[in-house]
């Protein structure tokens, strides 16, 4: 990971039509997507997630991330097809505390009368680019073989 | 050199323990083993140590291991969330040390640092006085998610001597009113008004918490114990919007018709009753008040048919685990009290009522002061076993799990039950 990428990463959360999803795992090892409202980056790098509910699958989820250091996937997609894959270790959840008391605060002032179970820190490992376009072109130039021979015909000549 | 690092002498046993039971988290691990051993503050974590941002110890009902009333951290917060209640144990027991790591607190065992913890966060309120001029502090404390009210800081089983042999609560009062200016009763109208203004912080609380000592006293025994109760919860209620707000009480086992009262008269959600030890013959001898008065086969039925009134999940009992293993009288071996232990404890889970436990840290004030508790393997079996019965009877523990208690690494363990009533 470098400051430049993350400073990617900074962007494109900043964007609203940044999409970003938050993948975990349940007690089985199945894989378990949802979106990711709120997700941003803090000054030292890490991304937080704030989760709403104690009984919501990704927060139990996160639980049993922290318990058993088990991975989790971060998914940025962006509105010019710029897919950000980012892999994370649960860090800390905060609970109470100034963090915690501000996104508190800052949650019910968008959205309401909701609740707020805890602030979720997570340490980026990795980064990736998952973008179509840049995949393909990789994968064009170091996989020849993996190519339908069709789209390698001379063009059909029959009228 | 720290202190934590001059003191390193080999792998830490934490790790061992760890890798023996790999389907219980290593931080639940850990917690158990420093309530189990204790703490001890170097002068570099207590400089971290911010009475305007971090709660100070002082205003707890009982006492600590090393026997002092000085500025240290109330507790410490692990990275999942959950507290470690401990106390300050003197060195020579061999506690884990809170050192400073790149100015973060951090937990050290045998000079290797183990995890980062955090110092409880002080509320707002802490800094204001009541409207009688005592510190608001002293009339309602706080955990990181809880408002602890402690009401009446004695028990009257101590008037005949017949109090718990484990418990410091009368030595802890006399030092608490005289070295910190804690009332030994509190004003119900001073605890709403101190309820009130904790309340305009946002986000901070999720529970209210009321425990006091037992009051013998009344028309029938221990009414004047369910008044008073009524009486601050009632005062406590006048903040809410709503009848009931979540909110436990830990008191004597009380008759059904006096818990009756208690419900329908207050905005209790939750009622637990602390048999302490769960075999008769023990609880007779380490608890004589409450044998006296009750009865250990009484106090069980007792919370039976508080399921009855506050509803299935929200009625539990209180363990000190490892008074059963303590002095002659006390089990031979852990096998057996675990075993016992269990039994006991799934009596009542198939009758509604889940047991929780807190690590017995023996207190100087008190008459098993000279004996050890359990290992910290006794522990986790224990921890397992508990958790265990919730599975298998159903219960959930939302009311003293780690948000609003955090003292039991049983119910830390539960914070992945299965969520029963919901069709997904």
């Amino acid at each position: 990971m470098t400051g430049t990428i993350t400073s990617d990463i900074r962007e494109l959360l900043a964007h609203p039509a940044t999409v970003a999803t938050i993948a975990t795992l349940d007690e089985t090892g199945a894989p378990y997507a949802v979106p990711a409202l709120f997700l941003q980056l803090d000054d030292s790098g890490r991304l937080v997630h704030p989760e709403l509910l104690e009984t919501s699958t990704t927060h139990r989820n996160l639980l049993r991330s922290i318990w058993f250091e088990l991975p989790v996937t971060i998914t940025l997609f962006s509105l010019r097809g710029r897919v950000t894959i980012v892999r994370g270790k649960v860090h800390k959840a905060h609970v109470s505390g100034p963090l915690f008391s501000d996104h508190y605060r800052e949650l019910r002032s968008r959205l309401g009368d909701v609740d707020l179970a805890a602030v979720w820190l997570i340490d980026i490992l990795e980064i990736i680019d998952d973008t179509f376009a840049l995949r393909r072109a990789r994968e064009e130039e170091l996989h020849p073989f993996f190519k339908h021979l069709d789209r390698l015909a001379v063009a059909d000549r029959t009228p | 050199m720290t202190l934590a690092l001059k003191r390193k002498t080999g792998v830490a046993e934490l790790d061992e323990v760890s890798q023996r039971y790999p389907d219980v988290p290593r931080l639940i691990i850990l917690k158990a083993d420093v309530q189990r051993r204790g703490v001890h503050y170097t002068e570099a974590a207590i400089k971290l140590l911010d009475p305007a941002r971090h709660q100070v110890t002082g205003t707890h009902i009982f006492g600590t291991r090393d026997g002092v009333i000085a500025l240290r951290p109330e507790s410490l917060l692990l990275r999942d969330g959950s507290s470690i209640i401990t106390t300050p144990t003197p060195l020579d027991e061999n506690p884990y040390v809170v050192d400073a790591l790149d100015n973060v607190p951090w937990l050290f065992d045998r000079g290797m640092p183990l995890e980062e913890v955090e110092y409880w966060p002080a509320p707002e309120f802490y800094s204001k006085t009541s409207s009688s001029g005592v510190p608001m502090k002293n009339i309602v404390s706080t955990r990181p998610q809880r408002l602890n009210i402690f009401p009446y800081r004695y028990c009257t089983f101590w008037n005949n001597g017949n109090g718990c042999a484990f418990c410091d609560i009368v030595a802890q009062m006399k030092k608490g009113g005289k070295e910190l200016n804690i009332p030994a009763k509190l004003d119900p109208v001073e605890v709403g008004e101190v309820i009130g203004e904790a309340l305009k912080e946002q986000g901070r609380f999720s529970a209210v918490f009321l425990t006091s000592g037992s009051i013998v006293s009344g028309a029938r025994p221990f009414d004047d114990e369910i008044d008073y109760y009524i009486a601050i919860l009632k005062e406590v209620g006048k903040h809410f919007r709503t009848a009931k707000y979540p909110s436990q009480l830990i008191g004597t086992a009380f008759e059904k018709s006096q818990l009756q009262r208690l419900y329908d008269q207050t905005g209790l959600m939750s009622y637990t009753a602390n048999i302490e030890v769960l075999d008769e013959t023990i609880f007779n001898r380490y608890c004589p008040g409450k044998a006296e008065w009750i009865g250990y086969q009484e106090w069980k039925q007792r919370l039976v048919d508080a399921v009855d009134v506050f509803g299935p999940g929200r009625v539990n009992t209180g363990i000190v685990a490892g008074v059963e293993l303590a002095g002659p009288h006390g089990f031979s071996s852990e096998d057996e009290a675990l075993e016992r232990t269990l039994a006991e404890a799934e009596d009542l889970a198939r009758q509604g009522v889940s047991t929780v436990y807190i690590v017995w840290s023996p207190r100087p004030d008190t008459p098993l002061s000279g004996c050890k508790n359990a290992s910290l393997d006794y522990y986790i079996r224990l921890a397992r076993g508990l958790h265990n019965l919730r599975l298998k009877y159903r219960l959930p523990i939302d009311h003293d799990g780690y948000r609003h208690c955090g003292n039991h690494p049983d119910t830390d363990l539960s914070r992945l039950l299965p969520l029963w009533g919901e069709k997904l």
